[in-house]
């Protein structure tokens, strides 16, 4: 934990890191929360159609994925805490070993999309397939942004840089919480 | 047990809750209302994931007034995607 003072009285003093990391983070939010609202709006239209699309999906792989990502979040926020406590070489490490988890996120949703491709479905096959291709491959090109940026951060071990990549990634990870249930699980 | 490391057991909890809720769900164990209520379910637990997230990986823990505003909205939305899903 960091004490922060208070520099010019604004209300975002007490917000943890940068006021723009937050700015980000609600855009990003605000995008992905729209198009999984859309997705359910459209499943009014055709509620048996997106269950019948939706047995196509992996659940069981998509819930592997949610342990990586939530594991990764954990191990980048414990990196962030050991560059704020000097220790960089192991805020290096754990930050390199949440960027390696993210990878290891991508490959599996890799698997998932050549599977797909394999049983002949693609972004037109399906309105459901429409938002699952779109929302799940920007939250993907989002993740390898993410794994970019933690490799960026760790290797210059800068507080306030590690402090602003780990929000980023645990905006990620925010994210697939939210669409983890709505386009895999929810019948 | 550190914040983050208590957040992340709990984290893990959620998803085994909700991957075993689908998995019910999927293989037929659940019939009629109670697969609605296994998606409230569902619903509610990524609530729960997404405050964790929000309070002890993002720190709003920090920040008892943006906790606030973050979580009111947050909940909010959770029961938008709820009236959608009831809906269908």
């Amino acid at each position: 934990m960091t004490d922060r003072p208070n520099t010019d009285g604004s209300p975002f003093d007490g917000l943890p890191g940068d006021l723009m990391i937050w700015v980000l983070i609600v855009s990003e939010l605000l995008v992905f929360g729209a198009g999984l609202a859309a997705f359910l709006g459209v499943r009014l239209t055709d509620p048996a159609g997106f269950a019948a699309a939706q047995d196509h999906l992996h659940r069981a792989a998509a819930g592997v994925n949610t342990v990586v990502l939530v594991t990764s979040g954990w191990l980048a926020a414990l990196g962030a805490q050991a560059v704020e406590t000097g220790r960089l070489a192991r805020a290096r490490g754990l930050l390199a070993a949440a960027a390696g988890m993210g990878a290891v996120f991508l490959a599996i949703k890799w698997a998932e999309y050549a599977g797909k491709a394999a049983q002949g479905i693609g972004v037109e096959t399906h309105p459901f397939f429409t938002f699952y291709y779109l929302v799940t491959g920007f939250h993907a090109a989002h993740v390898a942004a993410g794994i970019v940026v933690l490799l960026l951060v760790a290797a210059r071990a800068q507080a306030r840089e590690v402090e602003a990549g780990v929000a980023f990634w645990h905006m990620v990870d925010l994210v697939w919480v939210l669409v983890f249930p709505v386009i895999y699980l929810l019948r | 047990m550190a914040h983050v490391t208590k957040a992340w057991a709990l984290l893990l909890a959620l998803s085994g809750a909700s991957t075993v809720l689908s998995v019910a769900v999927a293989r037929g164990a659940l019939a009629g209302g109670a697969v609605t209520l296994g998606g409230a379910a569902i619903l509610a637990l990524s609530w729960a994931k997404a405050r964790t997230i929000l309070n002890a990986y993002l720190r709003l823990d920090e920040a008892p007034a943006f906790r606030r505003g973050f979580g009111l909205t947050l909940a909010l939305y959770a029961l938008l995607l709820l009236a959608l899903y009831l809906a269908g």
